[in-house]
């Protein structure tokens, strides 16, 4: 017998299985449907075996848990727990996952890509046990949206389908909202009990009821469970998300997703129940839910549909059960739960079915089935009894002991409207049951059927099979589910069960007559049928779908109205609202605290400063001035850049002055390409008066720096700087003396690693982006785009690239020396990448880009790639020195002719950052530069236009030197 | 002693042609002349200053300085580059292909060939 560590320690391991599974049907799928779909079976099945080996200890009544610390000062662990009810649902949802797997590899068809579904449906079940066995609020949330977002995948699986993608937007919507209002309820709940594990929070239920944040918490969580269980008013979402395909609806609509909002109720049912407030919300939800969608359901000719609706009915008579808030109405919950997700699972595969052998899901062209599919039509007949509430199936205990206790619920002093009105959901929903069997398998054999309609061969009734035999197993022996009933119901209420017997007769109660009652009056209904369907047709009703898009599109006109005011595009708006947002935050900070007193005195203004100062000042007013022409523009600021390049030079930053100044020459080369392109003058589209307001936000956010920085420069820092302990551990620590690398590669290597990353992501980035403009109308219009006035012949002069081959071999060796020396002198990885990229830029001004590219032989998305990856190689390194992620270690070594040099591993690391650096500066030039091939510009097939060399005799059609490829 | 007079000699020399180059680059009327005026500047000017700082260096603070050939050679490799395409940058904004002077042969100047031109030119060549 498992210990109860042992055990416990099963559970993130079922948890994961399906995560993990995920990766697997996707690769599969090549190896064939029949294998792919074992491997989707495969760690589903694993997880229900694992799951049924803890599954005798939790039925004695054992608690299992297991617990890893993962972010402790957020109240975030990993923990997880098995009690009954957690293994009721992960029993459901693993159970029934495998037979709709099964379902599945028959029903989908050869044009569906079958990998990607069983992905999705993995990545659900993952989800849903992650939910059942959470034992931490915030892990469950987590979950709680994962299966948001993996059923919105498979609603949407049909993606050609625009029911399929509009349903799936509808489910994500509504549930996700409801997510989110319940992730607000859940914080309340955890605040008010000071942890957000559930096992503790389920200990406070006088503190949590006596608490002022009791109602709104449970308004909030309600609105989460109300939205996933497709609750009145909310229920419109799931008729929608029948657009899935049925295996879908069969798992994720009757068996599992939609039941995880009753099993959140169920969880918290011990801490929220027992109260007014709860009584009044969930019982009444609950009842309204159950009579309009069991009316609903009757008048829906799609299978599908009357099925959902059925389906929303019985979720709210579940909830109503819950919502009694008695012990024996969650007993009967939890019953009635089991024997939904049987009878319901099997009737949906009854109607893919249907589906798939007459092509027709519509009930008017469907009837007379029952000779045709004989063994559809026992399943079916069977299930629909079921959900009837007809005596010996399962269906019938259950919708017994839901009468038995709406008999006695007082409602407002009022002994009968709830019994009333549960019997009239019982009336709707038996005629809605007999319907789905007399129109669509009863009746006289039809000719006009879209397809001839047979029996589907083993594999495809296997499931829905199996589950018939359970509901009559249960339903003829209730001894079968008593002790799991048991368990659940009493992890539910938090134990003190009374004791009690599932059992067939009750004797004469008054359950009996009203079932009575709903048995003929459903029969009656169904009788009157056709008359009623045309009163039905007649009165005009609310139609969500309508609704829904109504309040989304006004929902998106005013968030887009609200961003495109503060954020309209255009720069200036942007700009201008981000200065006056810190001007006012600067203004309040300054006014708000204390200054303290200036203790330096200002230096005296020596010749050079002084000199950098007034060109750059120059420099300003004149961009300020001619700021409309472009070329000018970039010019001035070539100037700027050059100025603070210098400026980093004098207050002995070398390796910023050289950074500075390699970025510089990069910029301005890349927007002279991307000037070609534009208007050579910028033209003045704000008025005079928008002007002036500008020139004042902007006078006053550059008054206002300067001011700050001259009150900084005039005082000590507040508190002591970090640049002592940068200085005293870099040598010791980083193993090098230029501490600016060491802090990039060492200190804030983790920085460094993400900024790569960035940089990387932001070359892609800008490569799709021109990719998409060149495909899209910015494409057409760059092929009939003709440049402003002629263009130059000769554009690849001899002297240009004779300089530029001759000055290729010492950048590149310049760039390998910073390289080298950058962790003791400045320099480094990040430097020598501008420096390597601009002798490559060189050669592509002389001699135009695709003929220096067709030159290279490795892409620069590889280089971007093999950048990261050898950083995050070198961080990885550290591990096997048993250190932290990106740890640095350096040595000496001596190799004979040479003298005692330093190793670093930060120098693999600086190695990452250079091919980095150099493959993201080339991608963004070779995205401008497609632009330019995309206006006509002919690609040169020698390195220069005019070559002396050339004309004199034939050579092989090459320059000098220039090697072919 | 004399070391400090060579030294000041190539300062003042530098200094001069510096001046030159810089007031002819105000005081000439055409753009293709004021080409003319910063190219003292560059080679003689610039050149002047780093032989005395060659002579500084060896003489004064006895060591070999190395820098300024590197200077030199970048200076004579860019300088020439850059007034090629201030060049073509004024043909092709200021003067027609008639306001030019002829080229004395049967090509036009370079910056007005075009690429198809070129092309046929050197095929026929090749052909030949």
């Amino acid at each position: 017998m498992p210990t109860m560590e042992t055990a416990g320690s099963f559970l993130p391991i079922i948890a994961a299985l399906p995560f993990l599974g995920a990766l697997l049907p996707g690769l599969m799928i090549q190896a064939g449907r029949n294998t792919c779909t074992a491997f989707t079976l495969a760690p589903t099945v694993l997880a229900l075996l694992l799951l049924l080996i803890s599954a005798p200890a939790v039925m004695r009544g054992e608690v299992l848990l297991f617990r890893l610390d993962w972010l402790p000062a957020l109240g975030l662990n990993v923990t997880f727990m098995l009690d009954g009810l957690g293994l009721l649902f992960a029993g459901l949802i693993l159970g029934i996952g495998v037979l709709i797997i099964l379902y599945a590899r028959f029903y989908l068809s050869r044009e569906d890509p079958m990998g990607q579904f069983f992905t999705y449906l993995l990545l659900f079940q993952g989800a849903m046990v992650g939910i059942v066995l959470s034992d931490n609020v915030l892990l469950l949330l987590i979950f709680w949206e994962l299966t948001s977002l993996s059923s919105f995948l498979l609603i949407g699986y049909w993606k050609h389908l625009p029911e399929g993608r509009q349903g799936a937007r509808m489910a994500l919507v509504v549930t996700g909202l409801g997510g989110l209002s319940m992730i607000a309820g859940m914080l309340i709940l955890g605040n008010v009990v000071g942890s957000y594990d559930l096992s503790v929070i389920l200990t406070q239920k006088e503190a949590i009821q006596a608490s002022p944040m009791y109602l709104p918490a449970l308004i909030l969580i309600l609105g989460g469970a109300f939205t996933k269980s497709a609750q009145f008013p909310f229920h419109f979402w799931l008729p929608h998300a029948m657009a899935a395909p049925t295996p879908v609806s069969a798992y994720l609509h009757s068996a599992t997703m939609v039941k995880a909002g009753l099993f959140l109720m169920a969880r918290m049912w011990p801490v929220l129940a027992g109260t007014p407030e709860w009584f009044y919300l969930v019982a009444t939800t609950g009842l309204v839910t159950m009579v309009i969608a069991a009316k609903i359901a009757l008048y829906k000719d799609d299978l599908k549909a009357l099925l959902a609706f059925s389906t929303v009915s019985h979720l709210g008579l579940i909830t109503m059960l819950l919502g009694f808030g008695t012990k024996m109405a969650a007993v009967a919950a939890v019953f009635h739960i089991i024997n939904h997700a049987t009878f319901k699972a099997a009737l949906f595969m009854t109607a893919g079915i249907v589906d798939h052998a007459a092509h027709a899901r519509d009930i008017k062209r469907l009837g007379g089935l029952r000779r045709l599919m004989p063994v559809t039509f026992a399943i079916a007949t069977v299930g629909a009894l079921s959900m009837a509430g007809i005596p010996l199936l399962n269906g019938f205990l259950s919708k017994e002991m839901m009468l038995e206790e709406a008999a006695h619920t007082v409602w407002a002093h009022s002994h009968w409207v709830v019994p009333v009105l549960a019997t009239l959901g019982a009336v709707f929903s038996v005629a809605y049951s007999f319907r789905y069997i007399v129109h669509v398998f009863l009746g006289p054999e039809r000719t006009d059927y879209p397809s001839k309609p047979h029996d589907p061969e083993f594999g495809m009734w296997a499931a829905p099979g199996f589950l018939v035999v359970l509901v009559v197993a249960i339903g003829v022996a209730p001894v079968l589910a008593e002790p799991l009933v048991k368990a659940t119901a009493a992890s539910v209420t938090g134990g003190g069960l009374p004791d009690f017997h599932l059992k067939i007769w009750h004797g004469v109660t008054p359950a009996l007559y009203m079932s009575a009652v709903a048995v003929a009056g459903g029969a009656l209904l169904l009788a009157f049928h056709a008359p009623l369907m045309r009163l039905w047709l007649a009165t005009p009703r609310p139609e969500a779908k309508t609704m829904f898009d109504a309040v989304t599109r006004a929902a998106t006109l005013a968030g887009r109205g609200f961003t495109d005011s503060l954020h309209d595009g255009a720069l200036s708006r942007y700009a201008g609202i981000f200065t006056v947002t810190v001007l006012g935050a600067g203004v309040f900070a300054w006014t708000g605290g204390a200054s303290l007193p200036a203790t330096r005195a200002p230096l005296p203004v020596a010749l050079l400063p002084a000199v950098g100062w007034v060109l750059l000042m120059v420099a300003t007013f004149a961009l300020v001035a001619f700021h409309r022409n472009r070329l000018m523009a970039l010019v001035l600021m070539g100037i700027v850049g050059l100025i603070v390049s210098l400026g980093f030079i004098y207050l002995s930053a070398p390796d910023l002055a050289l950074t500075q100044i390699s970025v510089e020459v990069v910029t301005i080369v890349l927007m002279l390409l991307a000037l070609n392109f534009l208007p050579h003058r910028t033209p003045a589209e704000s008025g005079p008066a928008k002007r002036f307001r500008d020139a004042v936000v902007s006078i006053a956010g550059g008054v206002a720096v300067a001011g700050l920085t001259y009150a900084i420069l005039l005082r000590d820092f507040a508190a002591e700087s970090i640049s002592a302990f940068h200085l005293d551990k870099s040598y010791k620590g980083g193993g090098g003396t230029n501490v600016v690398n060491v802090i990039l590669v060492d200190f804030r290597g983790f920085d460094t690693f993400g900024e790569i990353i960035v940089l990387g992501i932001a070359a892609l980035v800008i490569f799709a982006l021109t990719d998409a403009v060149l495909r899209g109308p910015g494409g057409r219009w760059l092929t009939s785009w003709d440049p402003v006035g002629d263009e130059a012949g000769d554009r690849h002069p001899l002297m240009m690239v004779v300089a530029t081959r001759v000055m290729m071999p010492i950048a590149l060796m310049v760039g390998v020396y910073i390289f080298l020396r950058g962790h003791n002198d400045p320099g480094g990885g990040f430097i020598a990448g501008l420096i390597v990229a601009i002798a490559f830029l060189m050669q592509y001004m002389a001699s135009g880009f695709a003929w220096a590219e067709s030159r290279q032989r490795v892409t620069y998305h590889v280089t971007i790639g093999f950048g990261v990856l050898i950083a995050s190689l070198t961080g990885i390194g550290a591990w096997f020195a048993g250190r932290p992620f990106l740890t640095s270690d350096y040595g000496y070594i001596t190799i004979p002719p040479l003298e005692k040099f330093e190793w670093a591993t930060a120098m693999a690391f600086d190695t990452g950052v250079f091919l980095t650096v150099v493959g993201a500066v080339m991608l963004a030039l070779n995205s401008l530069s497609s632009m330019a091939r995309r206006t006509g510009e002919t690609v040169n097939i020698f390195p220069m236009d005019i070559n002396p060399a050339r004309s004199d005799d034939d050579d092989d059609g090459e320059g000098e030197g220039e090697g072919g490829r | 002693m004399l070391a400090d007079i060579l030294i000041s000699a190539f300062l003042v020399v530098s200094g001069v042609f510096g001046l030159t180059g810089s007031f002819g680059l105000i005081k000439l009327p055409h753009p293709m002349m004021r080409l003319h005026a910063p190219t003292k500047a560059t080679t003689l000017g610039v050149g002047g200053a780093l032989i005395a700082s060659m002579l500084f260096f060896h003489f004064k603070l006895d060591q070999f300085s190395f820098h300024e050939l590197m200077i030199a050679l970048f200076l004579f490799m860019t300088a020439p580059v850059t007034g090629l395409f201030i060049a073509k940058v004024h043909l092709h904004r200021n003067e027609t292909p008639d306001t030019l002077p002829p080229t004395s042969t049967d090509r036009p100047w370079a910056s007005y060939e075009s690429d198809a031109e070129r092309a046929k030119i050197e095929e026929a060549r090749e052909a030949d």
